[in-house]
């Protein structure tokens, strides 16, 4: 094994913890904790697959933007930040669908049919395809995402002119 | 290099783990962090297949990491107009409880 591969064993078990150890914590707050490491963690991997752009991309979106505004939001919209709510619904179904699903994806990749070598770019190339190939996509992405963000600041805007309903109705 | 089939192998049980996530919980924030999973699997997916990706065509090439760019950025927009959604619902009936949030017109 060289080092990328223990390297990358590292990293894939630690996301696979803190995944299962988000989806269980029955406080939100551990729950974004336990996702923003696994976020930086997946980071790491990019960096590992030679893709340094995605790496820097992943670790300022997903453990920084990301995680912030999910932190903001309980702080808005629960009373008491540590407030412990059950996990509902480990029924028998839930488990039976996600154990097919992973078996079903397993197996996909266990038999998946490649034989070329790995190769790495430079990032410049990188560059090149996403203004030359890609540069409609990033214009249109630019659009979509100023929408939703307008879309976004109307929804969260208080209404002044609406009753509010009571708690529980 | 990290060989293909262990990279693919992660991101699907990354993905059900995203999927025993949505399945599982009812509060509306933890299903925009399971569906925040699921969509960093399928990213890792693109871009391990651009690490694989054959020979020829120059600049098509790391067509999966430009792939992955504009799959950030969407996804950091997903996420910003699910909270909106939960601002609103946490005003409008008090919780952020999915099973609270029964009818189409509020």
């Amino acid at each position: 094994m060289s080092l990328d591969e223990i390297l990358f064993a590292l990293l894939a078990g630690t996301s696979l913890v803190t995944a299962v150890l988000a989806l269980l914590a029955r406080e939100i707050v551990h729950t974004i904790m336990w996702i923003a490491i696994l976020f930086v963690s997946l980071g790491l991997i990019y960096f590992l697959l030679e893709a340094p752009f995605l790496g820097v991309l992943q670790l300022a979106v997903y453990a920084g933007a990301v995680t912030i505004l999910l932190l903001f939001a309980i702080m808005v919209v629960k009373k008491r930040i540590f407030s412990r709510e059950a996990v509902t619904g480990i029924g028998v179904t839930s488990v039976l669908l996600t154990v097919a699903t992973a078996l079903l994806l397993a197996g996909n990749a266990l038999s998946l049919p490649y034989n070329a070598a790995g190769r790495t770019y430079p990032t410049p190339i990188l560059s090149q395809s996403l203004f030359l190939d890609f540069g409609a996509w990033v214009i249109i992405l630019g659009f979509v995402v100023l929408s939703a963000l307008v879309g976004a600041v109307y929804l969260a805007k208080e209404s002044r002119g609406r009753p509010i309903r009571a708690e529980g109705e | 290099m990290i060989p293909l089939d262990e990279l693919v192998l992660f991101s699907g049980l990354l993905f059900s783990l995203g999927i025993f996530g949505v399945l599982t919980r009812r509060n509306f924030i933890m299903l925009l962090i399971s569906i925040e999973i699921m969509m960093n699997s399928a990213i890792l997916n693109f871009i391990a297949f651009a690490a694989y990706s054959p020979a020829g065509n120059s600049l098509l090439e790391v067509s999966g990491q430009g792939i992955a760019v504009v799959l950030i950025g969407l996804a950091a927009t997903e996420v910003a107009l699910g909270l909106a959604i939960v601002l609103a619902l946490n005003r409008i009936i008090g919780s952020v409880d999915v099973a609270d949030a029964m009818q189409l017109k509020l």
